[in-house]
């Protein structure tokens, strides 16, 4: 940690990448990964778009990028990022001046990422295409309703299911499992965390992950003024473990001291109302609580 | 035939008051069609809703452009886009306004030639804007003259039972609320005629020419646009900074705005961005010093 | 029967619903959505037995549709432009495995840009792929052409596209006259009875390999032609399916509307929820002492062509509106249309016009525009070139979005 920017909250940026007026819903925890990460990563940055809330942010005639993007399809915005870097290195060695290359980041939702986007995705990671790898994780399809995506996780009422019975894939260690330059679990209610991990993929080059869970006051039904607050508890309830992967090892770089029980989280989303009401469902929370309690107890120390 | 337009923000319900107005009008013996529309399904962005009501099969779609009743249930939004609400207004059309404004103020501010009436809100909480669309449809019910108290409540049953029982007996209030507010104006709203022939001036149709592939494409160059975007629109609570109280610590509620709409300077003082902050009060409910409020946001600019 | 207030996509979860299909693979896209939210609502709370499976594409849902439909149960699925595009490989494979199901498409535009409002260049990127095509102009229209999709899917053994509008359709509300579950299964028999057999395929002890490849030309072409001459032989059987439909119902669906045709000289040509604002236009104008009527084909697959011929002939001159862009050629309808008149005794005059795209409103008073051009072309006797429906005003308000976009200012360096 000692190379990174950013020791103390006065590291973190004052400057914006991003301009007011982009349309996400108020509260948007994605729209507010995004200003972090590109705070960090200025705007030398190319964007390349998959289908998802964010296929919105740019609207003609209206960016609120200071940078670039360009917009792909939903399941191939990795391909599309193959294409952009391939096309800048070409330029680079066709005397195209260093200062003028772009970092080539995908933004993707989960839907996406965890989904039909997964195939194109590994494909580019088996290749060491140097990009890295936004997911706004809002664990559902968020902009046509929040239908069950493949990141919904146990117990969440969708608009396509009750109550999910299956359990949240885990894209991070399907991306370890292709042993890639960087991955890292981020949240944008940790900003220093989150901002030393951008630093330090963009200080590495090939494959790397950022993945931001991002609380969606709309699609997990919560007033937006809490975005912020729903993100602590899903650390603090060890829900959302954030952590890195760098050099065939990971490391968590926030362990919760005394996690917090995991209802703490739940019984602020209406999308586990079902839960706690008309009854609780002792077995269900149990179900929760038990497979965050046996992720943590497999940890070195944990 | 009647045709009727509810404007509104995503959030206050205007979808749900074309459902009760339909449902009611549908109850009473008429041929209905309503609609909703919108770009992007957000919260507090602006959007309308259509009514149609025949005694026979209506053949009309989309977009009403000759509107019998237009009822706005946020006077912000005439205030601030009055083109697109008044479009198609004349002298046989009336405008109901719903809030704290005397209908003269809206007359003489928007110069109409048809009707303007008044309805105040003071029986909807601050807190519950979204049943403003119960509210509007039992007005705009008693405006037209043809629908009994018993179908509007049962239409209001029938449309907001997905929604859980509170939600149905204040909505019902409300409805009966709004129908009441109109007594000494029940009826005054007439059925518009089918468009005739005569009337329909010829479209200035042009050829379009092939231009250049810079232009022909929907590229924005140099970015930032989106600052023409006024979603500060989409707000009804305004964070006020309490300058007394605030640190300067200046990291805070500029990080956490998912909007990038509030800058410091280089004393760490904040200001919020009006014309973009969204109101979704994540700074309010992050500012360590508590030195944040919200006002309500009519109150806020007087 | 029941008379409900329903949106074009509940009518079509309806048209499911009754037509008890058991299985529906999914994937979310605007503005289709509302129908699986409707059919997973109803399958979770057990209104509607059968099983909804959330998948992870659309390509993957039209697989899973294929292979459930060849495994012998009622396949139901939807989805809308990219999603349509994205499944287009699958679009093309599944009607030579000849087994039916319904996949409702409710019209987008397509990319680039992207948008979420309604034309129909979506559905007609499928229009070669063997999939029948059924067009709908209204709710009611929807929830019965997904009862008659099944009944003519499963007579010709080919799957079947039920389109409707976005928004205009999708997200309207009007009534619509539901059949009780008993008539509709009257209507619409038990799957393994369609087949005549109880047999299932895909059972231990049956072999059967399905989707065989075929590498020598003179199967191939033997293979491809029947999906073809099983399309066209839907025609036939559309008579049959929709007299049936209108004795039990009272509803009349002909493979093409005809609105005020009886003596018509200048007729309107279009598909889908434009029907609507086209008939009043024909009656304001018939008012006028104008001899307008309408027609609209249903089925776009199979070409009702014998049909459009008879309807046409004579007539002074067609308005085709088309709310689709082939690049590089023009509207798609004026096209079909007139490779099915050329040559034809007393064809009449062809007039294109291109519109609604993304969503585009096509003012009523821009379809009495296109009949007065439509009687001065009739007198010169020739028609005009296409028409695209763009304003001078439309054109300043793409100016201003340049001018934002600083597309002007790039162009100058």
């Amino acid at each position: 940690m000692s190379e990174t920017a950013f020791v103390r909250w006065r590291d973190l940026p004052r400057g914006r990448q991003l301009v007011g007026g982009a349309p996400m819903c108020a509260g948007c925890s994605g729209l507010e990964v995004l200003h972090q990460v590109l705070d960090v990563l200025g705007e030398k940055t190319v964007i390349i778009n998959s289908a998802g809330c964010m296929s919105l942010l740019v609207s003609y005639p209206y960016s609120p990028l200071r940078g670039s993007w360009l917009y792909t399809a939903m399941a191939s915005a990795a391909a599309g990022a193959q294409g952009m870097r391939d096309a800048l290195d070409l330029r680079l060695a066709q005397g195209m001046p260093a200062e003028d290359d772009l970092q080539v980041m995908v933004l993707s939702g989960d839907g996406a990422a965890y989904g039909m986007g997964l195939s194109p995705a590994s494909g580019a990671i088996e290749r060491g295409l140097d990009f890295i790898y936004l997911v706004y994780d809002n664990e559902g399809y968020g902009n046509t309703g929040q239908q069950q995506s493949d990141a919904t996780p146990h117990g969440a009422h969708t608009a396509s299911c009750g109550s999910y019975r299956g359990w949240k894939k885990d894209l991070f260690a399907i991306w370890v499992a292709h042993r890639p330059a960087y991955a890292a679990t981020l949240i944008g209610s940790e900003p220093l965390d989150l901002a030393r991990k951008v630093d330090k993929a963009a200080r590495l080059k090939g494959p790397r992950l950022l993945l931001a869970l991002a609380p969606c006051p709309t699609g997990w039904d919560f007033d937006a003024s809490a975005t912020v607050e729903v993100g602590h508890l899903a650390v603090k309830t060890g829900i959302w473990p954030l952590k890195e992967y760098v050099d065939g090892r990971i490391t968590h770089t926030k362990v919760p001291r005394e996690r917090l029980p995991v209802e703490d989280y739940l019984v602020r989303q209406g999308r586990f109302r079902h839960l706690f009401e008309p009854r609780r469902d002792e077995a269900r929370l149990g179900e929760v609580q038990a497979a965050v309690d046996a992720y943590w107890a497999e940890l070195p120390g944990g | 035939m009647y045709r009727i337009r509810f404007h509104g923000r995503g959030g206050q319900g205007m979808k749900t008051a074309s459902r009760i107005l339909g449902s009611a009008l549908f109850l009473a013996g008429y041929e209905v069609q309503d609609a909703p529309h919108y770009g992007a399904e957000r919260r507090g962005a602006p959007m309308h809703a259509v009514v149609r009501a025949a005694r026979g099969p209506i053949q009309e779609r989309g977009f009403v452009d000759r509107p019998d009743l237009v009822v706005v249930a946020d006077e912000g939004l005439l205030a601030e886009a009055g083109a697109a609400i008044l479009q198609g207004l004349d002298h046989h059309s009336l405008l109901l306004t719903v809030g704290r404004e005397p209908a003269a103020l809206w007359q003489d501010r928007l110069r109409l030639a048809g009707p303007v009436l008044a309805l105040a809100d003071a029986v909807i909480a601050a807190g519950e804007r979204h049943f403003l669309g119960a509210f509007c449809a039992g007005a705009a019910a008693r405006l037209l003259g043809v629908v009994a108290l018993a179908c509007l409540l049962q239409a209001v049953d029938d449309e907001v039972a997905s929604f859980g029982e509170a939600a149905v007996a204040r909505s019902r209030e409300l409805a009966e609320a709004g129908w009441r507010g109109l007594e000494e104006h029940a009826g005054s709203v007439g059925e518009g005629s089918a468009a005739g022939a005569s009337g329909q001036a010829p479209p200035d149709w042009i050829e379009l020419q092939a231009e250049a592939g810079d232009l022909a494409a929907p590229s924005i160059h140099g970015g930032l646009s989106s600052i023409e975007v006024r979603t500060g629109l989409w707000r009804t609570q305004r964070p006020v900074i309490d300058y007394a109280h605030c640190r300067r610590c200046w990291w805070v509620c500029s990080e956490f705005c998912p909007d990038s709409a509030i800058s410091v300077d280089a004393d760490g003082t904040p200001t919020i961005d009006y014309a973009h902050c969204k109101g979704c009060l994540v700074c309010l409910a992050q500012c360590p010093a508590h030195a944040i409020r919200a006002v309500p946001e009519r109150g806020a600019s007087s | 029967m029941t008379r409900l207030l329903l949106t074009g996509n509940a009518a079509a979860a309806w048209g499911a619903r009754l037509a008890h299909a058991d299985y529906v693979p999914a994937f979310p896209i605007t503005p289709q959505t509302e129908i699986i939210d409707t059919l997973a609502g109803w399958i979770e709370s057990g209104a509607m037995p059968g099983r909804l499976t959330m998948m992870e594409s659309e390509h993957s849902m039209l697989t899973a549709a294929c292979a459930a439909a060849a495994a012998g149960v009622r396949v139901f699925t939807a989805t809308s432009s990219q999603g349509l595009l994205y499944a287009m490989e699958m679009v093309y494979a599944a009607p030579g495995l000849r087994n039916p199901f319904v996949l409702v498409n409710v019209s987008r535009g397509v990319q680039t840009p992207v948008t979420i409002q309604s034309d129909h260049t979506d559905v007609l990127a499928a229009r070669d792929s063997g999939f029948l095509q059924l067009h709908c102009a209204s709710c009611q229209e929807v929830a019965d052409s997904v009862l008659l999709a099944y009944r003519l899917a499963e007579r010709v053994r080919l799957p079947a596209i039920v389109n409707l509008d976005g928004f205009t359709l999708s997200f309207t509300r009007e009534p619509v006259e539901l059949p009780d579950a008993q008539e509709a299964a009257r209507f619409l028999p038990p799957l393994a009875e369609a087949f005549g057999t109880t047999a299932r395929p895909f059972s231990a002890g049956r072999s059967l390999a399905a989707g065989a490849a075929v590498l020598d030309s003179t199967a191939y072409t033997y293979f491809r032609y029947q999906s073809h001459l099983a399309a066209v032989a839907a025609l036939q059987a559309w008579e049959e399916v929709s007299d049936t439909f209108a004795e039990q119902f009272g509803r009349r669906y002909d493979g093409v509307e005809a609105y005020r045709m009886d003596d018509a000289e200048y007729v309107f040509f279009l598909t889908g929820a434009l029907a609507g604002k086209a008939r009043g236009v024909v009656d304001r104008l018939r008012a006028a002492g104008c001899p307008a009527g309408l027609l609209r084909p249903r089925l776009l697959r199979p070409w009702p062509e014998a049909a459009l011929r008879q309807w046409l002939r004579g007539r002074r001159a067609v308005m085709v509106v088309d709310q689709s862009l082939s690049m590089g050629k023009g509207g798609v309808l004026h096209g079909e249309l007139a490779s099915s008149l050329y040559g034809q005794p007393g064809a009449p005059l062809l007039l294109s016009f291109i519109g609604g795209l993304g969503g585009r409103e096509i003012a009523a008073g821009e379809l009495h525009e296109m009949a007065t051009v439509a009687r001065r072309a009739a007198e010169a006797g020739e028609a005009p070139p296409p028409r695209l429906l763009f304003t001078a005003g439309e054109l300043r308000v793409v100016r201003k979005q340049q001018a934002l976009a600083q597309v002007a200012e790039e162009e100058k360096r």
